[in-house]
């Protein structure tokens, strides 16, 4: 009985990898995680937990327990790991496809720096366990910027930035605003579909302006907006950085296109995608 | 005045969109409804419809299947079906088009060649 316990708690170990971000081992998230645990307890979901510290690389982490054998790897922390981990698992599909049958999993944990979660359609902290159980998963396209891989959007300040899209025209804008380079991400005022659009290959490059005058009568809103389609981007930026996925900042020139590597995500039944 | 496919156009149905701080300097081809209200230099072309705003300056040569155009457009415009030059426009180039209709206040200076014509050099 005892035996078969263990070997039972030894399955669960290898299925389930949870890695904590640096910032949730503070004291103000004691609690947070606690309640967390415990649900992923009560869900039956427990696993192995890691604490990433200073010193650890997200990068050796996965890659260490993917090797051995995870079946779900899950990030607990904010936008800016569930970035990191996706681009960690991106880079590493290449030298093993098996990985892409591990689904990233993330629990968001404290309200900043978390606006991806709610584009996944998951809850906060420990209501966003119902999801792992649930086990939802999309198999979705990535944005890749530079070396970097993106979920969502990518954004720079409109001030300085010249664009070329595809090599065969460039883009300049006369006033302050801001460029967003849409992977997945529903905008309402434009009633796209960019999930659909990165199906074919292609990513969506939208210019907001603030100054910008209504458009002709035929086109009574959003008239601060423009918008084109893309398979190559170049963003060249001599003083600002773009921000991937609200979280990490890389120096121009940038070079933006859709991943070819896809991955796996668990999200809630509410994702906006 | 509009056939259906230009009355109903509208920023959700554009592949493109120029708004008017944008300035497109190359060769922009698109397969969708492209919406300029900004500045082009170079060629544009596209399959579908394409609606230049009455503020666009456009310097380049103008390829769609449908169009309606205001602005300042310095460049040949050749049009499949149907073209609206709108009162606002100020065009400086050749107009090859299927059929045409032109608002009172537009300047052209250039060659219209329409659809009859186009049959008959043929």
């Amino acid at each position: 009985m005892l035996k078969n316990q263990r070997k039972n708690n030894h399955f669960i170990t290898k299925m389930y990898i949870y890695i904590y971000d640096i910032y949730v081992s503070e004291k103000k998230y004691e609690s947070t995680i606690a309640r967390i645990e415990t649900r992923i307890t009560d869900l039956g979901l427990n696993g192995k937990i890691i604490r990433l510290s200073v010193m650890s690389s997200l990068f050796e982490t996965i890659k260490n327990e993917l090797k051995k054998g995870a079946k779900t790897i899950t990030v607990v922390g904010n936008d800016s790991i569930l970035n990191q981990a996706i681009t960690v698992i991106a880079k590493l599909l290449p030298a093993n496809g098996a990985f892409k049958n591990v689904p990233l999993g993330f629990i968001p944990v404290g309200k900043k720096n978390n606006s991806l979660a709610n584009f996944l359609g998951l809850e906060l902290e420990e209501n966003a366990c119902d999801a792992l159980s649930a086990r939802r998963i999309k198999y979705i396209n990535l944005g890749i910027a530079n070396n970097n891989h993106f979920l969502t959007h990518a954004t720079i300040p409109t001030t300085g930035t010249i664009l070329e899209i595809d090599k065969t025209y460039t883009i300049e804008i006369s006033e302050p605003g801001e460029i967003g380079i849409v992977n997945l991400l529903k905008d309402e005022a434009l009633d796209n579909n960019s999930g659909a659009k990165n199906q074919k290959g292609i990513l969506e490059l939208s210019i907001k302006t603030k100054t910008a005058k209504k458009y002709l009568p035929l086109i009574k809103e959003y008239g601060e907006r423009s918008v084109f389609s893309f398979k190559n981007l170049t963003v060249i930026n001599k003083k600002l950085p773009i921000t991937l996925d609200n979280s990490l900042e890389i120096p121009s020139p940038i070079n933006i296109s859709l991943a070819e590597e896809k991955l796996n995500i668990i999200v809630g039944k509410n994702h906006q995608f | 005045m509009f056939n259906k496919e230009t009355e109903n156009i509208n920023i959700k149905e554009a592949e493109t969109v120029i708004g008017p701080s944008i300035k497109v300097k190359g060769n922009f081809h698109g397969q969708g409804n492209i919406i300029i209200e900004g500045q082009v230099e170079g060629s544009i072309k596209t399959n579908a419809f394409l609606l230049i705003g009455n503020k666009s300056i456009i310097t380049a040569s103008v390829e769609a299947k449908n169009a309606k155009v205001g602005g300042i457009i310095t460049g040949n415009i050749k049009i499949d079906e149907y073209l609206e030059i709108g009162p606002s426009a100020n065009i400086k180039g050749d107009i090859e088009v299927k059929s045409i209709s032109i608002n009172k206040g537009a300047i052209i200076n250039g060659r219209i060649v329409m659809g009859a014509e186009k049959s008959a050099e043929k």
